[in-house]
């Protein structure tokens, strides 16, 4: 009988095979359960990238213009002391994990191969540090270099039956290691017979059984900790390595667990999809680190996560499900300020002997806290609290902080001891890191960059890792680049792959004199426009321009001109993706960082006066009365004939003997703004106030000088008004043309408990009343919070009543209702941001939208998906949000810098009040800033709290009280704290 | 019965009264003169032959039939009854029950699996998939694959979750003789050699499985240390025709020896795992031979071309037709089977050394092998 097997045999063609498969399981988020098995096709001509080898030259596959990719390995790598020959390093999985800041260094690890079966564990084990090593690839210094060995013949390792999948992917390292080895060998005797200088390849693990096995064969390996000794400066390098493996190490033999287990991932799934347990993103309160929140989809108000055990390593930022706890636990939010360094000042990192979870001191504070929980009836009823059970995941990132100065033992510079100390870090709401350090005396006084590792049950601490000094504290660079690292603002220059999307012609770009030329092609000529843009002074990144001009029929014809980007910034490219990435440019008190490069930012799309430039514009035709008869969008190009700063605009308008043109427009718009204004109003929009203060500073060496706040001219909100109109009818046009993708921001209606407190406080202590049912309820009743002779009362309550709204958010409209489009703070319909291209991603790609919704232009692929956009949206959000608190990070150290050695007094308001303490803020300088009870006297005054009255009656020699909205008058100094060496600005009552 | 019959045989009534005096014989000389009574016609097998099915085997028979097994398993969320226990649970305590549940985890899915957990298709070419042949074959699959209960009740994941089985039966060439046994053989293999994800939640959660398909667990375990009480594993049941004809008992019919069949069983079998006997039977069925549909040889008597007379009316012919059953002219048999025979067949099945153990134990060999 003629048989033949349908299976496909790889005993038959043993040795000339090229093909082999891989068979796993693979999970699918919609509970199915797939068995998949991949084919691989096996491979000769993947070049080992060496600039040694000739052979792999002519193998290596070329692209479609015949060119190979060139060769990333160094003929003449960098040897040590082991191997003199110079070395190509193969660091396993594990290595890359515990090191990853380490082959970050620029000083060392050079020419390192980077093996698939490494990237693919490392891309398992976590992706945030893989796409650092993808980014290491990418450098081209560091010479990093992909190998694809389990596509290589040579190099493909079949799993052997029985063994696992772990022991399989060292074997394939260590065989990769070896072909390697052999590989050069043969590449540098094909070269030349005499040459003797032949690198080695060098396996780095950790793993002692790999290790062992690697030796037993000959191949070269050697630990990751091992090699770095080998190197200069050792000492700051090794402190660089995670402290997440050595730490298991030297405590297995302690048993006493701090933590309860998290559950596993199924349980929690199980129990998130069954409603028994709830997902959400951890917070810890900035007053008060043991008091945390979770807000979870189910409920309207947050859960309250009190004290570490219920923490349960959780740091703020990390997803976590939490379950609620019977209700004898719950407790009313606090109303205190615990701060970690004054509880805890005393832990001794490297001794945990009698540590407890809950502190003794931690433990005090908490009784208090429930003591008043109970007392309490409206304001302070009990909530409902959690713990956290596990954690979906982390959202650890890198920390900027100081060494705990307490916790050094010896301070020497010269010891070379490895010692345990706390990170403090920057941000209050995250515990202390553990660092393990050999360099504890040169890193006193210094910001530090760390990471945290891990967080086992046994560590009270999370336990983290070195990563680099960002320079002396308080000095100028270190805090800068500290609150940049703080926000995530990526401040690096551009790379060349940006840099080359840029025109070639450079600054000398110009609109083609040729009206025949395809970049006239669909766009408007309007040079002959008498436009002009109001910026703020020194402003060089001219986004917006103006123009307004009577028409025939007695109405008026007003164009807002915007820089056109989307012209220099095509989608996809490396330009785009870097800016969308960055999604806004960042601006500090003395820096700038830009969302696009100068090149574009402050030339060629800037509308500069007097030069030509492309634009994107909108026009209208309004009445008198600024009612809008038609808008019209059109690509063109512009000549502006001045560049005003607000000011100036101001004094031109003011001035009646200027007649001409420009001037006339420019009244025009002025008249037509402060209609569209009241049209606003009269709709329901906020007049909201945040503290914004300008900090002036040197001009050569930007020392701060002074400090004001800022000044709104008439001319401020001329600009404003016709850019809102601008982004208004843009908005509504790019939805009628997209409705499911057009990019629009909205600002949601903020739910009515977000103002309960609030409205309670003025009601209470003003016997005030605020509405909050509608935006137009709660502009007038805003309105009516006045006090006599405290003009600055009402600006307070409006700073407080900002906080409690959302944060207005970008959008695809595809993803919400119609009705959900709403901008509250705006009382608009539909809104979204068109006419700051320069500065924010998301104007870019409103510009893409409307250039296709007006056929100027096809719409990208990547404008059409609704999940693309998606993305960009989140990410925008978070820089735009990141941007914010960096600008504010800025003027507070400015703020800060400025007020140093100095002694003044000022006038401050109450703006919140704690049971021992309470937050007062200073109008002048726009800070705000804790006293705490024993700040009054010393010892710490006794206080009686009335949390219904907002009341906090300080007794003693202070004897006085101090209520919510309470004008006081304040010493503001400063003071150099003395565990951190921290300069902070302190106030007093005076 | 239905057009859709296994492919009619072309005998002519002499040749079929020929073949059925040789198997009436003691002992009985069969079509293929070589073989005995129980002896199974020669096949080629093997296993592992669908790389992204989760199991499969093939089974090629001398006379060219083949057949070719899938199994698939997916995740599927349990339908939530109203168990009559569940009332019962919440009446005692709480922290008790729980425990209860934990300790027996060696019956874990004991009783819970549901019928609707396995589903099975025959395929058979030129034949529609509602002809009623395949619709029978498979339904006769299940019956067998269900009738233990063992096999459903390894499919239960937790009380939320549990396995669905496809089983996809594939019969590559045209159905020459009945091919019930093939089927059921290929899946006998295919499902001993299924695996499924392993496991990694526990208890109630949602399932979490192993990435790794070498961590796989066999549907059917293996007992690789041969378990002290000597119990046999567990295998997924076969079926086995068998054939009588006059006081003889045929296993393996091949397609010209069923078409002088008096009765065809089919005999699902499982391995015992506890009793005295080795094998333990299922399922019985019988199944309408072909030899019900053969012409009948027109005996001399009753044909006037040779001196006869041709009967006046059909009871007529009928009662001389009974009249003439021993006389070697062919007349298909009646149908029905004797109690005794049904328990000889039935022995022969089940007892040691019997063909069940055989068949089994042969198929266990191929994946050995």
């Amino acid at each position: 009988m003629e048989y033949f097997s349908l299976k496909r045999s790889t005993a038959t063609d043993k040795g000339g095979t090229n093909l082999s498969s891989k068979v796993y399981v693979r999970s699918t988020k919609s509970g199915k359960v797939q068995k998949i098995v991949r084919e691989l096709y096996l491979r000769k001509d993947i070049p080992c990238s060496s600039n040694l080898c000739r052979a792999c030259l002519d193998i290596a596959p070329v692209d479609f213009s015949q060119k190979t990719t060139p060769f990333v390995l160094s003929d003449t790598p960098a040897g040590s002391k082991d191997y003199p020959n110079g070395l190509y390093l193969v660091p396993d999985t594990n290595a890359f994990l515990t090191g990853m800041d380490l082959f970050e260094v620029e000083t060392a690890f050079h020419d390192v191969i980077v093996l698939q079966t490494v990237l693919e564990e490392v891309k398992n084990r976590s992706l945030p540090l893989y796409h650092r090593l993808i980014a290491l690839t990418k450098h081209e210094n560091k010479r990093f270099y992909v190998f694809f060995n389990e596509f290589r013949q040579e190099t493909h390792v079949p799993r052997e039956s029985g063994e696992t999948i772990n022991d399989r992917n060292d074997r394939a390292v260590r065989r990769a290691v070896q072909w390697y080895n052999e590989h050069i060998n043969q590449a540098v005797k094909a070269r030349s017979k005499t040459q003797t200088r032949i690198p080695t390849v060098v396996m780095i693990t950790d793993d002692r059984d790999c290790l062992r096995k690697a030796r037993a064969d000959n191949i070269p390996s050697s630990t990751l900790a091992d090699f770095v000794f080998g190197l200069e400066n050792a000492d700051e390098l090794l402190d660089m390595m995670s402290a997440a493996q050595d730490q298991r190490e030297v405590r297995s033999k302690k048993t006493e667990l701090f933590y309860s287990e998290h559950y596993t991932i199924s349980k929690m799934m199980t129990g998130v999809k069954a409603g028994v347990l709830h997902q959400g993103i951890f917070n810890v309160s900035p007053y008060n680190y043991l008091e945390g929140s979770v807000h979870v989809p189910a409920f309207d108000k947050s859960l309250l996560i009190l004290g570490r055990e219920n923490g349960n390593r959780a740091v703020s930022g990390d997803v976590v499900v939490v379950e609620i706890l019977p209700q004898d636990q719950w407790k009313a939010p606090s109303t205190k300020i615990i701060e970690e360094e004054t509880l805890n000042k005393n832990d001794n990192p490297e001794v945990e002997d009698g540590e407890n979870i809950v502190s003794e001191k931690e433990r005090k504070a908490l009784q208090e806290e429930v003591k008043r929980a109970h007392g309490q009836s409206t304001e302070g009823r009990p909530q409902p609290t959690a713990r956290v059970v596990g954690i979906v995941k982390r959202n650890w990132r890198q920390y900027v902080g100081h060494i705990d100065r307490d916790s050094v033992r010896t301070t020497s510079k010269s010891s070379r001891q490895q010692q345990m100390v706390f990170l403090i870090p920057m941000d209050k709401r995250v515990p202390k890191i553990r660092i393990r350090t050999r360099q504890a005396g040169e890193l006193l006084g210094q910001r530090v960059l760390a990471t945290i590792d891990s967080w086992d049950r046994d560590s009270r601490y999370p336990m983290g890792h070195f990563v680099r000094s960002l320079g002396e504290l308080e000095s100028k660079g270190a805090e800068t680049e500290a609150l940049l690292l703080e926000w995530d603002v990526q401040y690096k220059p551009f790379p060349k792959t940006v840099l080359d999307c840029l025109p070639a012609e450079g600054h000398d770009w110009k609109v083609p004199a040729s009206m025949d030329d395809p970049g006239w092609k669909g766009r408007k000529d309007l040079r002959d426009l008498v436009v002009c843009s109001i910026d703020p002074p020194g402003c060089v990144d001219i986004d917006d321009a103006l123009h307004a001009r009577q028409l025939p029929n007695g109405n008026f014809e007003v164009g807002v001109h915007i820089a056109d980007v989307s012209h220099f910034v095509k989608p996809n490219n490396a330009m785009d993706k870097e800016a969308s990435q960055r999604g806004t440019t960042v601006y500090l008190v003395d820096k700038r960082i830009d969302m696009l490069p100068m090149l574009l930012g402050t030339d060629l799309c800037s509308l500069k006066p007097y030069v030509e430039r492309y634009a994107f514009s909108v026009i209208w035709e309004v009445t008198p009365d600024a009612d809008i008869v038609n808008s019209h969008f059109t690509k063109s190009v512009i000549r502006s004939r001045e560049a005003f700063s607000y000011e100036q605009a101001q004094i031109r308008i003011d001035d009646a003997t200027q007649q001409d043109d420009l001037t006339a427009g420019m009244r025009t718009l002025l008249m037509l703004s402060k209609k569209l204004k009241q049209k606003r109003y009269d709709a329901g929009a906020l007049n909201l106030a945040s503290p914004e203060v300008k900090v002036q500073t040197e001009s050569e060496t930007s020392d701060p000088v002074d400090v004001q706040t800022k000044r709104l001219l008439d001319t401020n909100s001329l600009v404003e008004e016709f850019m809102l109109l601008a982004n208004i009818s843009v908005a509504a046009k790019n939805h009628s043309a997209f409705p499911q993708t057009a990019l629009l921001r909205r600002h949601g209606a903020p739910p009515k408990t977000n103002f309960e407190e609030l409205s309670n406080q003025l009601k209470v202590k003003k016997g005030l009343e605020l509405r909050t049912d509608s935006s137009k309820a709660l502009a007038d009743s805003l309105d009516t919070c006045v006090q006599d002779g405290e003009p600055f009362f009402n600006t307070l309550v409006r700073i407080m009543a900002t906080r409690c709204m959302m944060s207005a958010e970008y959008f695809c409209a595809g993803t919400q209702a119609y009705p959900e489009f709403r901008h509250y703070g705006l009382a608009s319909e539909i809104y979204t941001h068109f006419t700051s291209p320069i500065r924010r991603y998301a104007d870019l790609e409103a510009h893409r939208q409307l250039a296709a919704a007006i056929d100027y232009e096809p719409l990208d692929a990547s404008l059409h998906s609704k999940a693309k956009l998606e993305g960009v949206c989140k990410n925008i959000n978070v820089r735009h949000r990141n941007a914010q608190m960096a600008g504010r990070a800025s003027i507070e150290y400015y703020v800060g810098q400025a007020l140093k050695g100095k002694d003044i007094t000022e006038d401050g308001f109450v703006m919140k009040v704690f049971s021992n303490g309470f937050v007062v803020f200073v109008p002048r300088f726009g800070i705000e800033s804790l006293i705490r009870l024993r700040d009054l006297a010393t010892p710490e005054p006794e206080a009686e709290f009335d949390g219904e009255n907002y009341v906090l009656s300080v007794k003693g020699g202070v004897g006085r009280e101090v209520e919510l909205f309470q004008k006081v008058r304040v010493r503001i100094t400063d003071q150099i704290e003395e565990s951190t060496g921290k300069r902070k600005v302190k106030l007093t009552l005076v | 019965m239905a057009p859709n019959q296994p492919q009619q045989v072309t005998l002519s009534p002499a040749e079929l009264s020929f073949l059925r005096s040789t198997l009436v014989q003691s002992p009985p000389i069969r079509f293929d003169h070589t073989k005995g009574p129980k002896d199974f016609r020669s096949m080629r097998a093997e296993y592992d032959v669908l790389p992204g099915a989760n199991g499969s085997a093939r089974i090629a028979l001398e006379d060219g039939t083949e057949a070719l097994v899938g199994v698939k398993a997916e995740v599927e969320k349990s339908q939530r009854r109203p168990s009559p226990d569940a009332r019962g649970n919440t009446l005692s305590v709480a922290a008790g029950d729980a425990e209860m549940r934990d300790t027996d985890a060696e019956n874990h899915g004991k009783g819970k699996g549901q019928n609707s957990w396995i589903e099975t298709s025959v395929e058979i070419p030129g034949f529609r998939d509602d002809d009623p042949l395949p619709v029978f074959l498979a339904s006769m699959l299940t019956e067998s694959l269900l009738a233990s209960g063992e096999l459903k009740d390894r499919l239960y994941i937790n009380s939320r979750f549990h396995w669905k089985l496809y089983i996809d039966i594939l019969l590559l060439s045209p159905p020459l003789s009945y091919p019930l046994a093939l089927l059921s053989m290929t899946t006998h293999l295919a499902l001993l050699t299924s695996r499924l994800p392993a496991l990694k939640s526990e208890k109630d959660e949602d399932p979490l499985f192993d990435d790794d398909w070498d961590a796989a667990v066999f549907l059917y375990p293996k007992n690789e240390g041969k378990s002290l009480f000597g119990a046999a594993e567990d295998k997924p049941p076969v079926i086995v025709l068998a054939m009588a004809v006059g006081p003889n008992i045929i296993f393996d019919p091949c397609m010209e020896e069923l078409a002088v069949a008096d009765a065809v069983l089919a005999v699902a079998c499982a391995n015992a795992t506890s009793s005295s006997t080795r094998a333990r039977i299922v399922s019985i069925r019988t199944i309408d031979p072909p030899s019900h549909l053969t012409p009948p040889g027109v005996p001399n008597s009753m044909n006037s071309a040779t001196g006869g007379t041709v009967p006046a009316s059909s009871a007529d012919a009928l009662t001389q037709r009974e009249l003439l059953a021993t006389s070697g002219v062919w007349t298909p048999p009646r149908g029905g089977m004797k109690r005794a025979l049904i328990s000889q067949v039935v022995k022969i099945v089940v007892e040691e050394g019997g063909v069940a153990e055989e068949v089994i134990s042969a198929l266990q060999a191929i994946e050995l092998g």
